[in-house]
Parts: C-alpha cells; sequence; structure tokens
C-alpha cells in the first residue's frame, strides 16, 4: 500500500514509516547536491537559514541539480552529500531523498533524530510532469545546482532507511 | 535549415526520450516475472518514465548524456564535409530542442579538466564523440545516435583478459568485472555492453557497435549466459533486490589477435540505456 505524504512533515507520519513502505509526496520540497548543501548546513549552523528564505522544519531536501533537462537523483552517498544529513536532520529535514546507500552511521544519525532516507527512482520525465512550480530559492550563482524550491504532486519513492534500519542491510 | 540538420536533430530528440518497442516489452516482461515488489515498482516507474517521455519529447534523464555518432555508408554512397557539418549542426538543434543538459565545459585543457572554466549555459554547445564510420552492403547513408550518460562511463572498464583458449574463461571475467559495476551503477536494471577487439580503440568500438544494433529480443547464447550470471548475484533494480540487475546483454565480438591476449570493453549501461535512435540520410 502506498502511503501518502504532505509537506512539512510532522513527526508522527515520519515516525510511522519503515523501510520498504512506497510512499507519494505532495507540497514544497528543496532541491540541493555536493555544490550547495554544505553552505546550507554552514548557514542552519549559523543561524542564518530565515535570512536566506528558508525554513527546514519538516523539509524534504531532494539531492539533484535543476536544469532545463528536469531533476533527477544524484549518488546521495557522495561525501559532501552525505555529510549533510546528520546537521540537516538535526536542523528539522525528515526526509532526504535520492539514491545509493548510506553507511551505518548516517542511517543512526537519521534515527536519532526521527529522520528518513528515501529513494527515488531516476525517471524524469515522469518528475516533470508532477513537478508545478520551480524557484531557486538561495545561491543561484551555483546555476543548476543552486538551492531550489519545487512544488510537487505524488512523487513516489520507496523508504531506503528510518528506525535505524536500511534497505541494503 | 537543411533536410539534414532537421532529421538529425529529430533523431537525437528520439534518442533522448524514447524507449524503443523491444525495450519496452523487456520490461513488461522483468515486471510480470519478478517476484520483489520493490524491484517491480522500480521498473514499473522506469516504463511509466518512458513512456510520459515519450508523450513529451522530454528527457527520459536529467543527466542527457554526451551524443555518440555512428554513420554506416553504403558502397555506392558518399559521405562530404559538407554533410558531416550538417550532422554536427543537426546534433546542435537537437540538444537544444530536447533540451539536453547544458553540461559543455569552458575552458583550456587544464580548465576543462578540473572544471574551474564554468559550465556553457548552452544546451547546443556540448560537442559529440568523435564519429564512428562502418562501410555497409545497404545502399543507405544511416546515422545512429546514442545519448551516453555519466554513470555507466564511471563503471565501465576497458581491460586484457588471458582467454586460455576458452571461452567460459572470458564470459567469467567479464561477470567478474559486470557485477560490481551494475551493484555500484544506481540506475539499474541495466544492458551490459561488452565489445572484444584486438586493441582498446577496437574493442570501444565493438561496444559502441553493440550499443548501435543490440535488440533485447534477440539474445545469443553468448549473451544469455552473461546476463543469467550476473543476474544471480541478485542485485536487482537500484540495488533493491530482485532477480533483474540486467534486463539483457549486448555483445559484439571482432576480429581476434593470433595470441593469448583478448581485449574486452564493458559499459554497465543505466535503465533508460542504449538511449539510441537511427535515420536514413
Amino acid at each position: 500500500m502506498i502511503k501518502d505524504l504532505t509537506t512539512p512533515l510532522s513527526e508522527e507520519a515520519i515516525s510511522q514509516l519503515k523501510v520498504g513502505d512506497v510512499v507519494t509526496l505532495t507540497g514544497y520540497i528543496y532541491t540541493g547536491r555536493d555544490a550547495v548543501l554544505p553552505k546550507i548546513v554552514k548557514a542552519a549552523e549559523e543561524g542564518t537559514l530565515k535570512d536566506l528564505g528558508i525554513d527546514l522544519q519538516g523539509a524534504v531536501i531532494f539531492h539533484t541539480a535543476v536544469s532545463p533537462a528536469g531533476v533527477g537523483p544524484t549518488s546521495s552517498n557522495k561525501l559532501e552529500i552525505e555529510c549533510t544529513f546528520e546537521p540537516l536532520s538535526r536542523h528539522g529535514v525528515k526526509m532526504h531523498l535520492g539514491k545509493g546507500s548510506i553507511s551505518k552511521e548516517t542511517v543512526a544519525a537519521l534515527q536519532e533524530n526521527n529522520a528518513v532516507f528515501a529513494i527515488i527512482p531516476p525517471v524524469t520525465a515522469l518528475l516533470g510532469s508532477q513537478t508545478v512550480e520551480q524557484e531557486i530559492v538561495a545561491f543561484p550563482e551555483l546555476g543548476m545546482e543552486a538551492f531550489n524550491r519545487l512544488k510537487v504532486v505524488k512523487y513516489q519513492a520507496i523508504i531506503a532507511a528510518a528506525k535505524g534500519e536500511s534497505i541494503y542491510d | 535549415m537543411t533536410n539534414i540538420r532537421e532529421k538529425v536533430a529529430d533523431c537525437l530528440v528520439r534518442a533522448g526520450s524514447t524507449f524503443r518497442e523491444d525495450q519496452k516489452e523487456a520490461y513488461r516482461r522483468a515486471i510480470a516475472d519478478e517476484a520483489n515488489p520493490q524491484s517491480c515498482w522500480v521498473m514499473q516507474q522506469v516504463l511509466d518514465n518512458a513512456l510520459v517521455a515519450e508523450q513529451r519529447r522530454s528527457p527520459l534523464c536529467d543527466d542527457t548524456g554526451i551524443p555518440h555518432l555512428f554513420l554506416e555508408v553504403g558502397k555506392n554512397r558518399s559521405v562530404t564535409g559538407t554533410m558531416m557539418q550538417e550532422i554536427m549542426e543537426g546534433v546542435e538543434l537537437g540538444l537544444r530542442q530536447l533540451p539536453g543538459r547544458p553540461m559543455a565545459i569552458m575552458g583550456d585543457d587544464y580548465a576543462r579538466i578540473d572544471q574551474s572554466g564554468g559550465l556553457n549555459p548552452d544546451s547546443g554547445a556540448l560537442k559529440p564523440s568523435p564519429i564512428l564510420i562502418k562501410p555497409v552492403d545497404e545502399d543507405i547513408i544511416r546515422l545512429t545516435i546514442l545519448m551516453l550518460g555519466g554513470g555507466p562511463a564511471i563503471r565501465g572498464i576497458t581491460q586484457r583478459v588471458f582467454h586460455k583458449h576458452n571461452v567460459d574463461v572470458v564470459i567469467d571475467e567479464i561477470v567478474n568485472r559486470a557485477t560490481p559495476a551494475v551493484s555500484q551503477l544506481g540506475c539499474s536494471p541495466c544492458v551490459l555492453a561488452v565489445g572484444i577487439g584486438r586493441s582498446q580503440f577496437e574493442a570501444t568500438s565493438m561496444m559502441m557497435e553493440a550499443m548501435v544494433f543490440g535488440d533485447f529480443s534477440k539474445q545469443t547464447e553468448f549473451e544469455k549466459k552473461i546476463t543469467e550470471k550476473v543476474n544471480e548475484a541478485n542485485i536487482g533494480p537500484l540495488g533493491l533486490g530482485g532477480k533483474h540487475s540486467v534486463l539483457a546483454t549486448f555483445a559484439k565480438v571482432g576480429p581476434q589477435r593470433a595470441s593469448g591476449v583478448r581485449i574486452v570493453a564493458l559499459r554497465p549501461c543505466c535503465c533508460f540505456e542504449p538511449r539510441r535512435a537511427s535515420v536514413e540520410l
């Protein structure tokens, strides 16, 4: 059975998810990958997210570039992406959306912060048909790797890490 | 705008946005045959994506790939410099129409290596790889465009195999190389493209030809054996488990050297590849 989720994600909604669940996501989500996510972490640690117009409470971060070709997940286990799971979860992010297996340490950090990792297939055309708005929120100088906000309708993903378990175990 | 430019542009858009019928059927067969529900879900998503991409003529994947060109030329046909120029202009036009992801790296040798020169924002600025030309008996000039993504390029391997005068030794080595490559690829189920030749260039050319002519519904015993052996690893689509990590193997065995060595080129193509389309010019 598919579980429908709407952003921002509540603590309760996340606590009910388990590895292997297929979910749909509707609402606003953020996008970022290796170039921008460390900058978002820095802003979060320095308390300047509000100045950038970013609210991470209950947020989803989709590891993708946003180009004229569309969106699609990059590997979440790239060093500069995976190292942002813990601090961003601590600052309110509830779902990290990408692909690939992540380390045991990252799975544990997600559990500590009641956050999850979900895998989304690289289905760019389908995602394009389910994306109704997109705008650059911060760091526009990074071009397609800027921090974007998308409004999405029923993106499908599978929960790959939750409650200390990983789908790759 | 010449006819050739338009034909080539249309061909590139089809290559980047369309599954062939044998490709769709391979997915349908795999979904029907797969017991793992998570793997079925992934493959259904990939198939649904292909149907939407075809309808919208939009990219299958946001990594739209680097155009690779394969030209078949009949013995009574001639290819001119003008035609080559028009093919290149057609590629440029097609990349803008798809649209391709802008990923042409600017600058001198050093800047292109370390990417310090930035990206050209024009999708059409992406240069295709060197063109491969093959003489054929048919009375045609046919261009095939392959759009080759970065993930498979990272995991591809071109290396020698000491064959010990036994085909199974070569097959086993291909399987040994392919299994971790498929596992690391991420965007699976995949197609294994294999070329065997006398040099790195020839093996890679054979691998290109395998991708140009490969058909999911026509698999040789050599190809089936590789597919079956890699699938025994139970990697599954996106690494989620299941028996369909590889949907097919496309292999081309070229002329071989009188020696104990075979050069094998291997590319674990992603779930959309080989993204290809052909047009007669």
